[in-house]
C-alpha cells in the first residue's frame, strides 16, 4: 500500500519513484468519488482537468524535471479562491458570486510549485460561521462523527484533509476558520501572520482580519504549503515583504530552550475538562522535549475579540451589502443577520476600532513576547458538538454558540499573529481534541518547528477516520 | 427578544466597549501602526528558524 499519510511524504514518494502524480491523483479522486456523496467536502470536483494536470506533472518527472516541493501532489482549494474555468461561489447559491481579473495568488503558486488541484472545496455561506453548515451546497460532515460539525468557515478543508481526500488545502481564517475546522477534524492549519500570504483572488471576508493558510495533515506539510504561498505580491498591498524564513530546514532547529507560555486568563476558563486536560498534557510534552513552560498573564483578549468583531462587521458589510440589499432571501439568517448588524455600525467607531486595534498589537508585543517565545492555548473551548443541536433554538442563540467555539481563536486574528492548531487526543464521544501554538510575528518558523516537534513525539496526527 | 432588539443589544455592547477604551488614545495613534507594530514585533531575520532567507524575487 503506498503511503498516502501526508502530503511530506507523499511527495517524498513520488521524487523516489515509488508513487507517480497520476497514480495519487486518481487515489484522491476514487477515495472523493466513493465518499464525498455523504462527506460534502467538495462543491466542484475538476476530476478532467486534474488528471490532465497529473499526467503532464508525470511525463515531466520522467524527464527530470521537477517544478518544486509540491510536484505532483494533489491539493484542494477553499471555493472563494478564484482558479482559472471554475466557478466560485462562496458558498452562496450564486456560482460565480466572486470573480476576480487574476487566478488567486496563493493558488497559483502551489500549482507552480507542482501541486494538482483536485477542485473547490465547501465552506460556510460568505466565510461566515464558526460550524461548518451551508444550506446552498449541503453540512460538511466530519469524517470523524458524521453528525458532528466540522468546524468553519473552512469546512471542506478540513474533511477533505481528513478524510484522504485530498493531501493538502487552502483554508481562510477571519476569526478562526482555518484552525476551528483543523481542531474539530483532527488536522493541522496554520493561520499565519496577517500579510504572510497574499489574499489577491481570494474572496474578502474582512481585509483588516482576512488570512490564507494551509491546512494538512502535519506541521511539516505545512510548512511545505506555506513555503510556496509566502511572500510580498504586487496584486495584495497587504502582502508583506518581511523576509520568508526556509520554513522546511528551521523544523529540524532544537527546540530546547525555546519559553512556552500558558496564560492564566481567559483561555482555559469554561473549558470542557477532556480539553483542557489534553492541552496541558500536550504542554507536559513540550516540557519533556526541553521547552521551558512558564505561566503568564496576557493582556485583556475579550478586548480583542470585542475590537476584532466590530472591524469585521464593518467591513464585511462593505464589501458583501449589495448581496445584502438585492438579493437578501438568498441568504442564511445567521449571514443575514451578521450583515445587518454591520449597517449600523458608525465610521467613526470603526476606525477607533482599527487605533484600537495597533495600540494592543503593540502592548501585546511589549508584555508578551519579553516573557515567552510561544504560547500554548486550546483552538476549541469544547470537542466539536452536533451539528443539529449547535443549530437549534433562535438566532440569539446561534449566534452566541458560533462567538462561543470561536472565542480562543479571534484573539490572534486581531493581533494578526501566527497561529497553528494542531490535534492533541481524542474526547471519549470521539472528536478530536486540539492544541494552539501562536507565536510573534512573521515567526512562522518557530510555531511549525514546535508542532513538528510534538508530533514527532506523539502519534494523534496518524489517527484516520473509519470510512470504510 | 426579538432578533432585531438582539442584534442592536450586541452591538450597543460593542460599541461600548470602543468608547471607553479610545478615550485613551493619543493623536498619533492611528490605524497603519497596526502593520508597523507586525514589522517590529518580528524576531531578528533568521531568528525563529535560524534559517532565515532574503525575501522571494517575486
Amino acid at each position: 500500500m503506498p503511503d498516502f499519510s501526508s502530503l511530506a511524504a507523499t511527495a517524498a514518494a513520488i521524487r523516489q519513484g515509488k508513487l507517480s502524480p497520476v497514480e495519487v491523483t486518481r487515489h484522491c479522486l476514487d477515495r472523493i468519488a466513493r465518499l464525498d456523496g455523504r462527506l460534502r467536502a467538495f462543491i466542484t470536483v475538476d476530476a478532467d482537468r486534474a488528471l490532465v494536470a497529473a499526467r503532464r506533472l508525470e511525463e515531466e518527472a520522467g524527464r527530470g524535471q521537477w517544478r518544486g516541493a509540491l510536484h505532483g501532489v494533489p491539493l484542494g482549494f477553499k471555493d472563494l479562491c478564484v482558479i482559472r474555468g471554475l466557478p466560485t461561489s462562496c458558498g452562496t447559491r450564486t456560482a460565480d458570486y466572486f470573480t476576480a481579473e487574476h487566478e488567486c495568488t496563493a493558488v497559483s503558486r502551489l500549482l507552480a510549485a507542482g501541486a494538482v488541484c483536485l477542485g473547490k472545496l465547501n465552506m460556510t455561506e460568505l466565510a461566515m460561521g464558526a460550524l461548518g453548515d451551508n444550506p446552498h451546497h449541503g453540512d460538511a460532515r466530519n469524517p470523524w462523527a458524521v453528525e458532528r460539525c466540522t468546524g468553519g468557515s473552512s469546512s471542506g478543508s478540513g474533511v477533505a484533509v481528513a478524510a484522504g481526500l485530498a493531501l493538502g488545502a487552502i483554508g481562510t481564517d477571519t476569526g478562526g476558520s482555518i484552525r476551528l475546522p483543523a481542531a474539530a477534524c483532527g488536522i493541522t492549519g496554520l493561520k499565519p501572520t496577517y500579510g504572510r500570504v497574499s489574499r489577491a483572488g481570494a474572496m474578502a471576508l474582512s481585509w483588516s482580519n482576512d488570512h490564507l493558510g494551509p491546512m494538512a495533515r502535519t506541521a511539516h506539510d505545512c510548512a511545505l504549503m506555506l513555503q510556496a504561498m509566502a511572500g510580498p505580491d504586487p496584486l495584495d498591498a497587504t502582502a508583506s515583504a518581511h523576509p520568508v524564513d526556509d520554513y522546511v530546514t528551521a523544523l529540524d532547529v532544537p527546540v530546547r530552550g525555546l519559553r512556552v507560555g500558558v496564560p492564566r486568563n481567559f483561555f482555559f476558563q469554561g473549558l470542557d475538562v477532556e480539553m483542557e486536560a489534553a492541552v496541558r498534557r500536550a504542554v507536559a510534552v513540550l516540557a519533556t522535549l526541553g521547552a521551558r513552560v512558564e505561566e503568564l498573564r496576557l493582556p485583556d483578549p475579550q478586548v480583542l475579540n470585542d475590537i476584532t468583531g466590530l472591524v469585521s462587521r464593518s467591513e464585511s458589510t462593505a464589501i458583501h451589502g449589495g448581496l445584502l440589499r438585492e438579493r437578501p432571501h438568498e441568504l442564511g439568517p445567521f449571514t443575514r443577520a451578521r450583515l445587518e448588524l454591520g449597517l449600523s455600525v458608525p465610521a467613526h467607531d470603526y476606525l477607533q476600532a482599527l487605533r484600537l486595534r495597533a495600540r494592543l498589537a503593540r502592548t501585546f508585543t511589549r508584555e508578551v513576547w519579553s516573557e515567552v517565545d510561544v504560547l500554548a492555548v486550546p483552538v476549541i473551548p469544547e470537542p466539536a458538538p452536533p451539528l443539529r443541536a449547535a443549530l437549534e433554538g433562535p438566532l440569539e442563540a446561534i449566534v452566541e454558540r458560533q462567538g462561543r467555539f470561536s472565542r480562543l481563536t479571534r484573539p490572534f486574528n486581531g493581533l494578526g499573529l501566527p497561529a497553528l492548531s494542531l490535534p492533541c487526543g481524542f474526547s471519549t464521544a470521539g472528536p478530536p481534541l486540539a492544541l494552539q501554538l501562536v507565536g510573534r510575528p512573521f515567526d512562522e518558523a518557530t510555531v511549525l518547528r514546535l508542532g513538528h516537534a510534538y508530533q514527532r513525539a506523539t502519534d494523534w496526527h496518524t489517527r484516520e477516520p473509519d470510512l470504510a | 427578544m426579538s432578533e432585531n432588539k438582539f442584534q442592536q443589544a450586541e452591538l450597543a455592547a460593542l460599541l461600548g466597549v470602543i468608547e471607553r477604551l479610545a478615550g485613551e488614545l493619543s493623536l498619533a495613534e492611528e490605524p497603519a501602526r497596526f502593520t508597523a507594530a507586525l514589522e517590529e514585533g518580528a524576531p531578528a531575520a533568521g531568528g525563529g528558524g535560524a534559517a532565515g532567507s532574503p525575501g522571494p524575487s517575486r
